[in-house]
């Protein structure tokens, strides 16, 4: 039983961040952005937090920063995707290796530290403790003492959904990944659509990357948002957008994960390291695979 | 000739540009600019062994720039330069350990094995895309990283050597190291030879021709009687194996060992500059050689002016953003004012 709670609880955690930064993805999927600078952001987020966090001992100052931080990132896509006109997988991949770089810069001449930082110092986002349901056995344990940072998951999770099907912003959203040219044209600028989009992604990579340096652990190390964004990429395409969907894949890869820490002991570490990237893997296979179908029974 | 001419003064302007936005940053923390760009070009220009230096970092770059602008120029978007190169090493590396030929066979041996292993790292995700339609820029990042985590294994316990530190292998046997004349390391003569190659088969054979226009126009290829499919998986296989090569060159001419954190330098470069080289096979070796010198350069920095060398990483970005985006900018700018000189001379 606690084995089985555990593993959940490792499925949470891991999949926390990669949902967070799968709805920043699905909003920009739906305004017809290719961005995979996710990556970038959330580095860029968990980098910020920690500096937040440490100069002024708050963890909400530090999540203030960290968004701070994957916004700075989205700037500079905006400055050169929609202002500039520059092919969109170009300005995502510099903007990935800026944010390498500008990390590993900052993390030496701030903290004059190589590799990766931690201290004391750093206050980590809270558990949230929920009074009575604490209590009731299996299920108290796993929704009681989540970190606040998951709550903010689940309810970005319902808000992206309400906010894409339900509002007129939403409409718009899709208007400009549908048909841009009827959208301007119609008298709503598309720029002005993919900009704001671009900005609440940073906002969600920024929550993520608050969670990977004061959520499980209060540290920054160099590159450590290790693929995560790629992996929530591979979950907005898999899913077309679809929030709910990209939740549900989200907690996959984090099944995967947990699973992973737990056949350490029989498999070497290397091994169950690569099970997030097999299950992306997988689950793009079996994506294909009913695509094929699908078009098979059209025809 | 006019069209070359615009083009190298459009990537100077850029290259200035980003140097300036180097400048400002530098400026803010305290140093200053002109020594630090001299301390990082004196490094690495300084004198003929630095520059052979720099000439043996430009390996890497050169080869997986080649890779990823011959896989866009063609179309496949290989993103998997990373994961391949650490194959390609293994592969070369392994072949070292238990193979002895003497020199003039054991070097092509593990050249080819190192391709070799870096074609069927490509070739397993070129067999997702035809067989499934798995899209490669997912499926090769994907295996990136499990190529990664592949070879740390691979170190860590079949390969590893014994009583040290870190997970490492034993050096490879001598005879398939490459051989230096002086400071000049031959790893560099590989990498010449292969881009002539390259370059020979991608601007003069009709394989090549039919890459370029799959890459421009798929639709338009294919209703030329262009067999896409085969041409895909030709060019998987083929920047596989430039990245392979890479790997392999790496453990030849370097550590002649394969140790753990072997590929993270190169890891996004050759993709980098592809891109600023916008998939030209020449601008490939100039800015592979361009950025050698900067992250060679780099060391020097830090050591003559306190600067960080990790301030190359960024400034290799902002190359990339910065020429990129005023190549959009400055051909927009150039055709708007031809336009208007044509229609004075209409209106004349």
């Amino acid at each position: 039983m606690t084995i089985f709670i555990g593993l959940i609880n490792g499925m949470i955690s891991a999949a926390t961040p990669i949902l967070l930064s799968a709805l920043g993805g699905a909003l920009t999927y739906y305004a017809g952005i290719f961005n995979i600078a996710m990556e970038g952001m959330m580095l860029s987020g968990a980098f910020f937090a920690v500096l937040g966090s440490y100069y002024f001992g708050n963890w909400l100052i530090g999540m203030l920063f960290g968004i701070l931080g994957a916004l700075l990132i989205a700037g500079i896509f905006i400055l050169f995707s929609v202002v500039l006109k520059v092919d969109e997988f170009v300005t995502g991949v510099g903007l990935n290796m800026f944010s390498v770089g500008l990390t590993t810069y900052l993390l030496r001449q701030i903290f004059k530290v190589k590799g990766a930082f931690t201290d004391p110092g750093i206050y980590s986002v809270p558990k949230i403790k929920l009074p009575f349901i604490e209590k009731i056995p299996f299920i108290g344990d796993i929704i009681s003492d989540q970190n606040l940072i998951v709550w903010i998951a689940f309810i970005a999770t319902l808000l992206v959904n309400y906010f894409v099907f339900k509002t007129q912003f939403g409409l718009r959203l899709r208007a400009a990944g549908y048909n841009r040219i009827c959208l301007d044209t119609s008298g709503v600028s598309s720029d002005k659509i993919k900009t704001v989009s671009l900005l609440l992604c940073a906002v969600l990579c920024g929550f993520a990357g608050t969670y990977l340096s004061l959520g499980y652990v209060t540290l920054f190390s160099e590159n450590m948002s290790a693929g995560r964004g790629w992996i929530s990429l591979a979950a907005v395409i898999l899913v077309s957008g679809n929030p709910i969907g990209i939740a549900l894949v989200s907690l996959l890869f984090g099944l995967a994960d947990g699973l992973g820490l737990y056949l350490q002991h029989i498999f070497p570490s290397q091994f169950t390291s690569m099970l997030p990237y097999i299950a992306t893997l997988a689950a793009l296979f079996f994506y294909s695979i009913n695509n094929k179908k699908k078009m098979e029974v059209k025809l | 000739m006019a069209h070359n001419l615009r083009n190298i003064l459009i990537n100077l302007a850029g290259i200035l540009i980003a140097f300036l936005l180097g400048a400002v940053v530098m400026i803010f923390q305290g140093y200053n600019p002109l020594e630090t760009y001299e301390a990082l070009f004196g490094y690495s220009l300084g004198n003929t062994y630095s520059f052979m230096t720099v000439l043996k970092n430009s390996v890497p770059l050169i080869l997986t720039g080649l890779s990823a602008s011959v896989a866009f120029a063609s179309g496949p978007v290989n993103l998997g330069q990373p994961g391949q190169l650490l194959m390609g090493a293994l592969f070369a590396t392994v072949g070292g350990l238990y193979v002895d030929l003497p020199s003039v066979l054991m070097i092509p041996f593990l050249l080819v094995l190192a391709m070799v292993g870096g074609a069927l790292w490509s070739g397993i995700a070129g067999l997702l895309k035809r067989l499934f339609n798995m899209d490669e820029y997912i499926t090769t990042l994907m295996m990136n990283m499990i190529a990664d985590f592949f070879t740390y294994w691979a170190i860590t316990y079949p390969f590893f050597e014994k009583n040290a530190n870190h997970p490492q292998t034993p050096r490879i046997i001598k005879n398939g190291w490459m051989p230096e004349i002086g400071d000049f390391n031959t790893n560099f003569l590989v990498t010449l030879i292969v881009f002539i190659i390259i370059w020979f088969i991608f601007y003069r054979t009709t394989n090549g021709y039919e890459w370029r226009i799959s890459g421009k126009n798929s639709l338009f290829a294919r209703l030329g009687g262009v067999e896409i499919e085969k041409n895909y998986m030709h060019v998987m296989l083929l920047t596989g194996a430039l990245a392979g090569l890479a790997g392999g060159l790496i453990i030849m001419a370097g550590p002649h060992r394969f140790i753990k954190g072997l590929g993270a330098n190169y890891a996004w470069d050759g993709i980098m500059v592809s891109m600023v080289a916008n998939n030209g096979i020449v601008a490939t070796l100039i800015y592979g050689i361009f950025f050698s010198i900067l992250q060679t350069g780099a060391l020097g920095m830090e050591l003559i002016t306190q600067v960080p060398s990790e301030l190359i990483t960024v400034l290799q970005a902002v190359i990339v953003l910065v020429v990129v985006a005023s190549r959009g900018y400055f051909t927009l700018l150039l055709s708007k004012i031809m336009t208007k000189r044509k229609l004075k001379e209409r209106s004349a």
